[in-house]
């Protein structure tokens, strides 16, 4: 079998408010390989997001190893996360995150920025995932313009525009309608059809079933369900 | 290369929309960012200029009254600036005047004796300042008549009463065809031969209303003294004031039996001493006013660091976002450092244009003059960015501690 993209042993997370600390996740184990989509369910509280924000490389894990693509995470400077934030990691959320002041595409492009070049080339890839998204005549529109799946399909699309080989979601589908969850649940899917890692963080059975693997995380740690 | 330059161009470009963007996106906040920094920037710019106006007027008015480089005025009595001296001031002579006069490094001596009389004309009586001055009086103080002639030296040797009006005198009494009539100085007849061109006035010296006899009527007919008042000395133009004065005053020191601790009884009135004398109080309270507006300065870099740090925080939820997105510390820090410079490059150039505002404003109803320098314009965009600089630092330092967590739903 070929290397993990993701290599989890044993992260320990642990929050240190005043005087007192809590250890939210206590030894987490996980291996994500290439072409995964993996669900991740839980009540909460039970450390998910925080698993999702070590494993975005947005913190570092207390203890324990955390290799991605090969590359153990600890000894990555901050320059360093952020590069791999860029090209390796798309990201999107529950609310969206959009620029306000930004049309669709300038959001897309935002990633490019930070990339240190936008090229005429990017303009044309932002344009064509925004088209694949459905949203081809809406590219010029500013996010309060777009309804809220259509404002989480310009989200997906500045995850997907540098092209990165894992896409983080944290409750991709918590702001959404039923109609358009089911859009974007679908988009994810074929996303994943094509190759594209997956990991995704959800309250909802049905969104969780469109992965192809569920795991529950409970008090810091994954547990058969 | 040059493609890479491009990109990089477009590059910049693209990070400067952001930045754009984001400040527009507050609009309230701008404006009372833009508003401390404009308001503070006009005080000092306005303070400035007007101080450099100030003192170009002083300066201006000085040249025009030939107190040049190479002029020295000798004044009888002693230690006081002008007007009558604390000490004797009987002790000045003719017989100095002659005595520097030898010097080489004098070109012109013009002595006089002068005093304020009665004048009248047709029954209007004013007292008038009456100067008895040779020939020399004219060329050592740049004063040509403008009508008849001036002082001549068969007027000294006759003691003829003829008078040399200042310009303002015929208005002042309403002599209609001044040449040849006949004015009263203490009580006699003098014959006008004169009229001088005008003199701009300086302070409180109103030049224009003296009236001008030769040396030796004032002295017999009018003051019945042998003592003068003071002694104009042109220099040559080589010599250098910072060694003809101080020993001018030896000499005068020694004609006058002044040995040891004795004051002076004459001072020695030179361009940079009445230039220091005029503008000294003038700059302590342009100082005292810049001190004030560099305070005002510092509040409005407070103002900035508070708004700025709202908007630090406002704007969390982006800032993480950025990060998130694989924006490093260093472009976030530059991020909220461009947005600051850019609300100060505005601001001092606004500033720049209000205080010229406010000094054409003041100057009508002032005899300052607006003036316009780059140096002003320097110093306001100057201080402007050094302040937004140094009050955005915290808020820019800040805005690199945000949690990208706060985008997650919950911890």
């Amino acid at each position: 079998m070929s290397e993990p993209l993701i290599l989890l042993r044993d992260i320990k997370k642990v929050f240190v408010v005043g005087k007192i600390s809590y250890e939210v996740l206590k030894g987490v184990n996980l291996e994500v390989f290439a072409g995964d989509f993996l669900a991740i369910m839980g009540p909460s509280g039970g450390g998910k997001s925080t698993l999702l924000y070590i494993l975005g490389l947005l913190d570092k894990p207390t203890s324990g190893s955390y290799l991605f693509e090969g590359r153990e995470v600890s000894t990555l400077s901050e320059a360093e996360m952020a590069h791999l934030r860029n090209q390796k990691i798309g990201f999107i959320f529950q609310a969206f995150h959009l620029v306000p002041w930004a049309t669709a595409l300038e959001n897309v492009l935002l990633p490019t920025l930070y990339r240190g070049s936008i090229t005429e080339k990017d303009v044309k890839r932002a344009s064509l995932l925004l088209d694949r998204l459905g949203l081809q005549n809406k590219q010029n529109l500013k996010p309060a313009e777009l309804s809220g799946g259509e404002q989480q399909r310009v989200a997906i699309a500045r995850a997907l525009i540098n092209q990165p080989s894992l896409l983080l979601a944290d409750e991709p589908t918590g702001n959404l309608d039923s109609k358009s969850s089911q859009e974007v649940v679908k988009i994810l899917k074929e996303l994943n059809e094509e190759g594209l890692t997956i990991i995704l963080v959800t309250h909802d059975p049905e969104v969780a079933k469109s992965a192809k693997k569920v795991k529950f995380l409970k008090d810091g740690v994954f547990v058969e369900e | 290369m040059g493609s890479s330059l491009k990109n990089s161009f477009f590059l910049v470009l693209a990070y400067y929309r952001e930045v754009v963007k984001e400040l527009l996106s507050n609009k309230v906040n701008l404006v009372f960012m833009v508003l401390a920094l404009v308001l503070s920037l006009t005080a000092i710019n306005t303070i400035y200029a007007l101080g450099k106006s100030a003192e170009k007027q002083v300066l201006d008015t000085l040249a025009n009254l030939n107190f040049g480089k190479d002029a020295i005025l000798i004044l009888a009595g002693g230690q006081r600036f002008m007007g009558v001296g604390l000490t004797r001031s009987d002790t000045l002579k003719l017989e100095d005047a002659k005595a520097l006069e030898k010097l080489s490094f004098v070109k012109l001596v013009s002595p006089t004796s002068g005093g304020t009389l009665e004048v009248s004309y047709k029954g209007q009586v004013e007292k008038i300042r009456v100067e008895g001055v040779f020939p020399v009086y004219a060329p050592a103080n740049t004063w040509n008549v403008k009508v008849g002639r001036f002082i001549e030296d068969e007027d000294l040797e006759k003691l003829n009463k003829v008078v040399v009006l200042g310009s303002d005198i015929p208005k002042k009494f309403g002599i209609a065809n001044p040449i040849g009539d006949k004015i009263l100085i203490s009580g006699q007849h003098f014959t006008i031969v004169g009229i001088l061109e005008e003199k701009p006035s300086f302070g409180h010296f109103p030049l224009n209303e003296r009236v001008f006899v030769p040396f030796t009527t004032a002295q017999r007919r009018l003051f019945n003294r042998d003592y003068i008042t003071a002694i104009k000395i042109v220099l040559q133009p080589t010599a250098e004031q910072r060694i003809s004065v101080p020993l001018i005053r030896s000499i005068l020191r020694q004609r006058h039996n002044l040995y040891g601790i004795a004051e002076d009884d004459f001072r020695i009135i030179t361009p940079d001493f009445v230039l220091a004398r005029f503008l000294s109080a003038q700059r302590v309270l342009q100082t005292f006013l810049l001190a004030i507006s560099l305070i005002s300065l510092v509040i409005s870099g407070v103002v900035i660091l508070n708004l700025m740090s709202a908007m630090v925080e406002e704007k969390a939820g982006i800032i993480a976002l950025r990060r998130a997105l694989g924006a490093t510390n260093r472009i976030i820090f530059i991020h909220y450092i461009a947005m600051s410079l850019t609300v100060a490059l505005f601001s001092g150039f606004v500033g720049w244009l209000l205080s010229l505002g406010v000094m054409h404003l003041i100057s009508a109803f002032t005899p300052l003059k607006p003036l316009f320098s780059w140096t002003t314009f320097g110093l306001s965009l100057i201080f402007s960015v050094a302040t937004s600089l140094i009050f955005s630092v915290i808020p820019a330092t800040r805005a690199t501690k945000v949690e990208p967590a706060i985008l997650l739903k919950s911890l």
